[in-house]
């Protein structure tokens, strides 16, 4: 990895501050990592190998100790996604009141061919993931930060249009 | 609770064990002469317990314990070969070798694979995985000498924990979940810590690798000796692997004084000029200004004459700080009828610390027995002594080839190279001598410690190991065993 | 309640009054309703006292495990040498089960007041509520109550603190919980150590789950007596439970019944069955990690801890799966295992080799390319997987296979003889 000549560092401005009283909540830095990661991502949309290494220095911590922590949670991107990120819900609950329907309508509608790949036109990355915790409310599904419930098949063209 | 020692009393396999209270099962079960079979286990990193190999029976208990975290309680009564164990052991075997690639005959570890070793010693014969495709990753390249192999890595995490509590730089994580794992390493970094290395000992399978060995020699084909490393003066207790009188490899050897499992990088890598070729294979006096090559007999009868002619003039020692304190002395023994100075200069380098264990670093001294010369009484003033040299009736150098000294008495250089030096091109008997690896002697380390290094290979031609060349001369001057 | 059905007369609601009454979830709602009493009660209490009463109430854990919530408190030190912690698991991850972010969303004070008793009895200063990173709406709601609260100076001293998980079923274990709070891999430790011992930051500890710690409010107000007195069945277990019925029913949704009701009656009264022209076949009582029961287990078994064990099942965290005669038991217990090797942590060998194995070996059954030993070695694969590692993810994944196979053979065998249409390609 080379160093990125413009590579913006996150934390500096508000973010710093946001992040400092995050700290305030624990007795160590490394507590703070998976909120400062949540931060990143939030700022920058995925995080990257250089995000990574500007995250381990602010919080005392080694590269690849931040690394091993993000490849270890499926929330953290280790790659761009599309502009709507939507994790569908497919485990057995789920599954049986038509989860899979729901994730090839959204292949479908999107353009996005396969489960983890972005729409050729960016907006969407569609990706299949364990249970969601809304069982009940078949089939729950996030895009970005909006949970979705009783999601079906004929209802995703709507879905769609709403996050044009 | 325990005996009236304060030792625990416990069973192991039928057999009585006490131990202090603390101790492991795994432990407490070498006193027993078992040996529990393992792998993320080591006793000089902290437990981790993933591995599940050393799963045993233990009576009361509801569930196979691993003896690894399994502290000793008194009346425990361990089983570990029965059925319930051995069924353990072998099903972790199953699916370590799920994924495991058949590489034995081109992986430098077979002959020293703790895989091999246990599952033919306890594994199934056939699989039963058959049909599906095994993981694959390539290779990776971690630094300076270190390739990792994720197709045979069993994720025991010996080397994640070697780096972050051992060293304390955690440059080796485990990324990924589940059956996509891997042992990772940030693009950033490299595994160039000044002790990474152990992480291709402490790895049981071949799946850390040090580039320098790769594909050298198969393990069944070495031999291995124990001794010294001469990096620098602590001491730490290697193993020369030779093959063909060849030293291919350092390793560390167990001193839980000194150097506890570990070795650095620096000493594990000082093994080539141990093969050099260009050495002085036959004695050398200079006749009508020129060397020629003579049989000892001779070499001795003509150094001695030297000597005694110069007898009661001043004597100057310029010696290797990496000599044997056998030598030194005899050395010294040598002189006792000269004021005699003796004189040692040290190379310095940067101290390198393995963080995670008291007292054990690669130390600025780079010499193994600077301790031991200076006992005998040798000194660093090394500029003074090269400028009396200058003066004295005789100069002895021992192991210093690029010594550059100059003087008006005689000199006798004893070494194991010729070197276009001050003290080669003046020497009046050339000596050859065994380096390290082709004697046996002592070195005292930094602490104090006196410690035996042993015969790996043979010297070439008719080099012999300095403190007999000494020693002869010694006796053929008649000088008593005086200290 | 059937949240979001009317509540049923068979209920016996108490932590689910308020659910989808918007009104609760603020300071001023819930203070009018009655919240925060029994914290200004308990504030004034002798820590020991507290743990006495929820110890006489006979609550145990409602996140699976089903521990004695007073005795699990009592394994605090009793001397205070060093700060204690505790942590609300409200990661609620295990397929089948969706009561805590129903608890968190529509009574998020609740869950503050039960957090705050809690601290107090095991006298730690910190809280910590884990919410898994998935919960983007429980989080919200949670973080608004947690600052109306926290203006109000409704805590006293303790500090109560939101953290967010990021993705990873494992951080439901507890000694998981605690290294992910940590800034860790969700990697579970091995004990001993025990959490009450050294647990967070290696200060003692104890973790408890979301509906555990909402009970213990009314505990205080009512009495341990009252709560111990609602019991159908056996008296070891006591109190109501949230059990989230999802799957082929009527009315899926999360059902507060007091414990020892009749699993029959929840399945067919409250949730109205499976649809019409279709039978029940199977039935997952306590989320996905517990022995699938056949139709006439379902029908007469009890919903205690003791009830489900005597039907060779368990409660653990009440997540309701039912199964009508249109599932495919084979292809979604392969969807479980599945669902395991993905969330595998990748410590222990059996569960990172052997989840991973025995999804590829019933893909490949599901794929009309079985072969005849297939079923007695994933028998023997699940027991090789079972008691033998850190935590029992590895035995979780066994639990559906080993009680698939034993019950519902003949959809497995109709595979292996091609009777059936492949259901996947492999």
């Amino acid at each position: 990895m080379t160093v990125q000549e413009d590579y913006q560092p996150i934390f500096i401005g508000k973010v710093q501050e946001e992040l400092q009283a995050v700290l305030q909540r624990y007795p160590n830095k490394q507590a703070a990592l998976l909120p400062a990661l949540w931060i990143a991502q939030r700022e920058q949309g995925w995080i990257s190998d250089h995000i990574m290494a500007e995250v381990a220095t602010v919080l005392g911590l080694t590269p690849a100790f931040v690394k091993g922590v993000v490849t270890f949670y499926t929330m953290y991107h280790q790659h761009p996604v599309g502009k709507n990120f939507v994790q569908v819900c497919t485990t057995s609950p789920c599954n049986i009141c038509g989860a899979e329907d729901v994730l090839k309508a959204l292949l479908q509608h999107t353009g996005a061919g396969d489960a983890g790949a972005t729409s050729p036109d960016g907006k969407w990355t569609i990706v299949e993931v364990e249970c969601l915790g809304a069982c009940g409310f078949a089939t729950p599904i996030l895009v970005n930060d909006d949970f979705l419930e009783n999601v079906t098949a004929d209802k995703v063209p709507e879905i769609m249009r709403k996050y044009r | 609770m325990g005996g009236a020692d304060g030792l625990i009393n416990l069973t192991i396999d039928g057999a009585p064990v006490s131990v202090p209270p603390g101790t492991l099962v795994i432990e407490a079960a070498k006193q027993a002469g078992v040996l529990v079979p393992h792998y993320c286990y080591h006793p000089g990193l902290p437990v981790a317990g993933v591995c599940r190999m050393c799963l045993v029976e233990i009576e009361k208990a509801p569930k196979l314990q691993i003896a690894c975290a399994t502290t000793v309680t008194e009346g425990m009564v361990v089983k570990t070969q029965s059925a319930p164990a051995k069924d353990a052991r072998q099903s972790v075997l199953e699916f370590l070798l799920i994924n495991h690639p058949l590489d034995c005959p081109i992986c430098d570890q077979a002959g020293e694979c703790e895989l091999q070793d246990f599952v033919f010693q306890e594994g199934q014969a056939k699989t039963r995985y058959g049909e599906f495709a095994k993981r694959f990753n390539p290779v990776e390249d971690f630094g300076p000498d270190v390739l990792y192999v994720p197709n045979r890595c069993i994720l025991c995490t010996r080397c994640v924990r070697f780096m972050e509590d051992v060293a304390k730089e955690p440059v080796l994580n485990v990324s990924e979940r589940g059956d996509r794992a891997f042992i990772g390493i940030h693009p950033e970094a490299r595994l160039d810590h000044p002790w990474a290395g152990n992480v291709v000992d402490l790895c049981p399978v071949g799946s850390l690798l040090s580039k320098d060995f790769l594909h050298k020699a198969r393990a069944w084909e070495l031999d291995k000796t124990a001794s010294i490393c001469t990096g620098c003066s602590q001491g730490c207790n290697i193993t020369l692997d030779t093959r063909d009188e060849v030293v291919v490899r350092v390793r560390p050897r167990p001193n839980l004084d000194i150097n506890r499992y570990f070795i650095c990088d620096h000493g594990r890598n000082h093994y080539k000029w141990m093969n050099r070729g260009d050495r002085i294979e036959a004695p050398l006096l200079r006749r009508d200004g020129e060397l020629k090559a003579v049989d000892w007999d001779e070499a001795i009868d003509r150094v001695a004459g030297i000597l005694r002619g110069a007898a009661g003039g001043k004597a100057v020692a310029l010696v290797s700080p990496g000599a044997s304190s056998e030598a030194l002395a005899a050395a010294k023994q040598l002189l006792s009828a000269f004021t005699w100075t003796g004189a040692f200069q040290l190379v310095m380098g940067e101290e390198a610390p393995l963080a995670g264990v008291p007292n054990l670093a690669l130390r600025a001294e780079r010499a193994p027995n600077a301790t031991g010369a200076e006992r005998l009484g040798y000194t660093r003033d090394y500029a003074p002594a090269l400028a009396a040299a200058k003066g004295a009736a005789v100069v002895l150098v021992l192991d210093d080839p690029d010594c550059a000294v100059e003087t008006d008495g005689a000199l006798i250089y004893l070494g194991t190279v010729l070197a276009e030096s001050a003290a080669c091109r003046r020497a009046d008997a050339i000596l050859p001598i065994a380096n390290v690896a082709e004697e046996e002697g002592t070195f005292v380390n930094r602490d104090g410690r006196e410690q035996r290094y042993y015969q790996a290979k043979p010297a070439p031609g008719m080099a012999q190991p300095a403190a007999w060349v000494l020693g002869q001369l010694v006796t053929t001057l008649g000088l008593a065993e005086v200290r | 309640m059937g949240y979001p059905h009317k509540p049923h007369p068979k209920e016996t609601v108490v932590l689910s009054q308020h659910f989808g009454d918007a009104d609760a979830r603020t300071l001023k709602g819930w203070t009018k309703r009655g919240g925060y009493e029994a914290l200004a009660q308990v504030l004034k209490m002798d820590p020991v006292a507290v743990t006495d009463i929820v110890k006489e109430s006979g609550l145990r854990g409602r996140g699976g495990a089903g521990f004695p919530t007073g005795l699990k408190w009592s394994f605090m030190p009793k001397e205070k040498k060093k700060p204690h912690y505790l942590c609300v698991n409200a990661d609620e991850s295990e397929p089948g089960t969706f009561k805590d972010r129903e608890i968190m969303r529509w009574t998020p004070h609740a869950l503050l007041e039960g957090t705050a008793i809690a601290a107090h009895a095991i006298r730690a200063e910190v809280a910590y509520i884990y919410i898994r990173g998935e919960f983007t709406e429980p989080w919200t709601i949670m973080e608004r109550a947690l600052a109306e609260a926290n203006a109000a100076g409704v805590f006293g001293s303790i500090k109560i603190h939101l953290h967010r998980g990021a993705g990873a079923y494992i951080c439901g274990e507890e000694t998981a919980l605690m290294n992910s709070i940590e800034g860790k891999r969700g990697n579970p430790r091995i004990k001993p150590p025990f959490p009450a011992a050294a647990g967070l930051f290696g200060l003692p500890t104890t973790i408890n789950n979301v509906e555990t710690l909402t009970a213990v409010p009314h505990i205080i107000t009512r009495g341990a007596a009252w709560y111990k007195a609602l019991c159908l069945s056996n008296p070891k277990s006591t109190g109501t439970k949230l059990f989230s019925v999802c799957g082929h029913v009527q009315r899926p949704g999360n059902y507060e019944v007091t414990m020892g009701f009749p699993l029959k009656d929840l399945i067919y009264d409250m949730c109205g069955g499976p649809a019409a022209g279709r039978t029940l076949k199977a039935c997952i009582p306590g989320g996905s990690s517990v022995p699938i029961l056949t139709r006439e287990e379902t029908e007469r078994t009890l919903l205690d801890y003791e009830g489900c064990v005597a039907s060779g099942t368990m409660l653990g965290s009440g997540g309701v799966i039912v199964f009508d005669d249109s599932a495919d038991m084979v292809y979604q217990i392969m969807r479980l295992a599945r669902f395991y090797a993905h969330e595998s942590c990748a410590q222990c060998t059996q569960c990172r080799e052997g989840t991973a194995w025995t999804t590829k070996i019933m893909e490949r059954i599901l794929a009309g390319q079985g072969k005849p030993k297939d079923l007695d070695l994933l028998l023997d694969l699940s027991e090789n997987m079972t008691g033998k590692t850190i935590c029992v993810l590895s035995d979780s994944c066994a639990a559906p296979i080993v009680s698939g196979i034993k019950k519902f053979r003949g959809e497995f065998e109709a595979y292996l003889a091609g009777k059936r249409q492949p259901m996947m390609v492999a």
